[in-house]
């Protein structure tokens, strides 16, 4: 899943850069207002983490444009703004959950996880399609009631695929999923990370839309 | 006079204003008595006279043997008349059991007889002599119970204007205790002002010099609230960098990692102490301008000397040229360990943003006694839109990526006007970045 970081403090962002990252997600990292309102329109993020004391443009203004425009990216608010008055306001604002500083890293991720759930339309936290079994607190897949390892990159892969069974998601997709934009692509590591999968989990599970990209199919 | 009570107004006020009444009522009572007896005395001399002459005149009538009618007793005040012929023939006498020796003065005397003394008027006529005389203890009697009667009200008024003067007192002091009862009550906290409605013009400017003495209290307390909210604001980033690194730390897995990850575990100590210690700088220097401390003459090329040797390294590390470019001897009065926080902070901040290479000049020059000192750099300068705020605490220009706590000029401002100093922002002419000029006021001569 591809995380847009707005942080404008160093020492934060690299540290949760590096931690997001070793959680296998891909983060693309802005530090003020302005790039982050950049970075939202052009890009598509399946989270935003959002600092609110940043230059240029305050983060609950970000907030604001955003759904303004309609876009329901889940919002996670972490900021040093803790009177109850500026939750109310940030949460009213649009924000889908508010995290003070300092917070605990496992915490921030749990709920990442949390937002990511209901974004995909899912309550539980472990589910199963197609006879795969997937938890995605502690990426362990079963296939079968057997166990499955899967490296970092291939769960970069199939996580959003199987969010939204029945959304085809491109190559081009599937790579901002993988990486940020800082990270070089090579040319054809999304088909060699489908091919991976099917080969553990089985050829049904993601389906081949010719022309288009790569999808799990609905039950 | 140790007496009167000298801590209560009220008290003081009633006791000399209801004492100076008894003594006055006292007086005047003495003097309206003594004046009413005087003029009883008179007045019964005058009747004497009267009736002496109505004797004189009326004389023919009486001859020896009168059939005058006469008295047993002489009631109190009665007038005693005894006329006798030039031979001393007793010829009329009013009260027959009241006989008066014949006396040989003529006009007014006393004459005790009988045991009483009696006031005797004598007139002579061409044949007999006329003698009036009146019980002196009677007409004193008289006399004195016309002359209470003159003076008792005067005894009635002073009670009454005593408790006149005990009223309007109490009232007028009124509004005072009603201050005093409005302070009294009031919870420690509370630096609302006090009203001043229905205060007399004595009073009147002390609760209003009172009431600003609050407003002063609420806005520095206030300030010291803000401060303490803007720090705990504050410190919320370093310590959750500091969290975040440590949890990497547990997460990092290799040397490699391990070394990045303390590496930054370290670096954010180091801020968090820095913001720490710029907080408590910045504390003790506001504290020590409400504290009134006494300033001393300093050198000022002296403290920059010291503050130069303090960030030579730190300039050197950049291989920023770092120097004292004209320093006039003068000195100022002022706080020494202040004032190298000041240069020193405003070094720090010109070592921050200056570039690689770049050069700081400091100086000291003084100028009809107004003493100047300015730090030049090659930095980037502030823009002018910035230069007000950049002065507030944790302001940080939009966009600058250094790891300041945001502190560093605040403190500055903060000495500056424990010095009286006045502290401006400008474009350096000569080196192209941003000049600070700090000017102190002319010393006073001691």
């Amino acid at each position: 899943m591809r995380l847009l970081l707005v942080e404008d403090d160093t020492m934060i962002g690299e540290s949760v850069l590096d931690l997001l990252r070793a959680d296998g997600y891909a983060v693309d990292w802005v530090r003020d207002g302005d790039t982050a309102d950049n970075a939202l329109l052009a890009g598509s993020y399946d989270l935003v983490l959002l600092d609110l004391g940043l230059p240029c443009k305050d983060g609950i203004d970000v907030l604001r444009g955003l759904r303004a425009r309609r876009d329901r990216t889940p919002v996670l608010i972490a900021t040093a703004r803790d009177s109850v008055q500026q939750r109310i306001e940030g949460l009213d604002a649009g924000a889908d959950d508010y995290v003070l500083k300092p917070y605990d890293l496992d915490e921030l991720l749990a709920r990442i996880r949390a937002l990511l759930r209901r974004a995909s339309g899912r309550a539980e936290p472990v589910y199963e399609h197609m006879g795969v079994s997937i938890d995605p607190a502690t990426r362990e897949v079963t296939v079968g009631g057997q166990p499955v390892v899967l490296s970092a990159r291939e769960w970069a892969v199939l996580e959003p695929l199987l969010a939204r069974p029945g959304l085809v998601l491109s190559r081009t997709q599937l790579e901002e999923k993988l990486y940020s934009w800082r990270d070089e692509v090579s040319s054809n590591a999304v088909e060699v990370y489908i091919h991976g999968l099917r080969k553990k989990l089985g050829a049904e599970l993601i389906r081949n839309v010719r022309g288009v990209g790569y999808m799990v199919p609905k039950t | 006079m140790s007496s009167i009570p000298s801590h209560s107004l009220r008290a003081r006020l009633l006791w000399l204003l209801l004492a100076s009444i008894v003594v006055v009522a006292a007086a005047q009572f003495l003097i309206a008595y003594r004046t009413a007896l005087s003029e009883a005395d008179d007045i019964f001399d005058y009747h004497m006279q009267q009736m002496a002459m109505a004797l004189r005149a009326g004389q023919p009538i009486l001859s020896s043997g009168g059939t005058a009618e006469r008295r047993g007793a002489a009631e109190g005040g009665d007038f005693l008349i005894q006329i006798w012929t030039t031979d001393g023939i007793r010829v009329f006498d009013s009260i027959e059991s009241e006989q008066l020796p014949q006396l040989a003065v003529l006009g007014f005397s006393n004459v005790k007889a009988r045991g009483k003394t009696y006031r005797v008027l004598s007139v002579q006529t061409a044949s007999q002599t006329i003698q009036v005389a009146q019980d002196e203890a009677a007409r004193r009697e008289i006399a004195g119970r016309l002359a209470l009667r003159t003076a008792a009200p005067i005894a009635f008024m002073a009670p009454l204007l005593m408790l006149l003067v005990f009223w309007v007192v109490s009232r007028s002091l009124l509004p005072v205790a009603r201050v005093r009862h409005q302070v009294a009550k009031r919870q420690a906290s509370d630096l609302s002002p006090v009203s001043e409605a229905g205060l007399p013009d004595e009073i009147r400017p002390l609760v209003l010099e009172l009431n600003l003495l609050f407003k002063r209290v609420q806005a520095a307390f206030e300030a010291q609230q803000h401060f303490v909210a803007d720090a705990a604001h504050e410190l919320r980033s370093p310590l959750a960098a500091l969290k975040l690194q440590v949890q990497g730390l547990q997460r990092a897995s290799g040397d490699c990692a391990r070394e990045l990850a303390i590496t930054r575990l370290s670096s954010g100590i180091d801020r968090a102490t820095r913001l720490v210690e710029q907080l408590l700088v910045l504390a003790r220097q506001e504290a020590s301008l409400a504290a009134g401390m006494k300033p001393t003459l300093v050198s000022l090329a002296a403290i920059c000397r010291l503050a130069l040797e303090d960030m030579i390294a730190v300039a050197q590390e950049r291989s920023i040229d770092l120097g004292l470019n004209h320093a006039d001897e003068i000195s100022i009065e002022g706080y020494p360990e202040a004032l190298r926080i000041l240069i020193r902070n405003l070094l720090d901040n010109a070592v921050k943003f200056s570039p690689q290479g770049g050069r700081i000049d400091l100086a000291v020059r003084a100028q009809d006694g107004v003493v100047e000192l300015t730090v030049d750099d090659s930095g980037p300068g502030i823009p002018i839109e910035h230069r007000e705020r950049v002065l507030d605490r944790f302001y940080r220009v939009n966009g600058s990526q250094t790891a300041g706590s945001g502190l560093g000029l605040a403190i500055v401002k903060a000495i500056a006007e424990r010095h009286g100093a006045e502290l401006t922002l400008d474009d350096s002419a000569s080196l192209g970045g941003l000049r600070v000029i700090v000017r102190f006021p002319p010393s006073t001569p001691v």
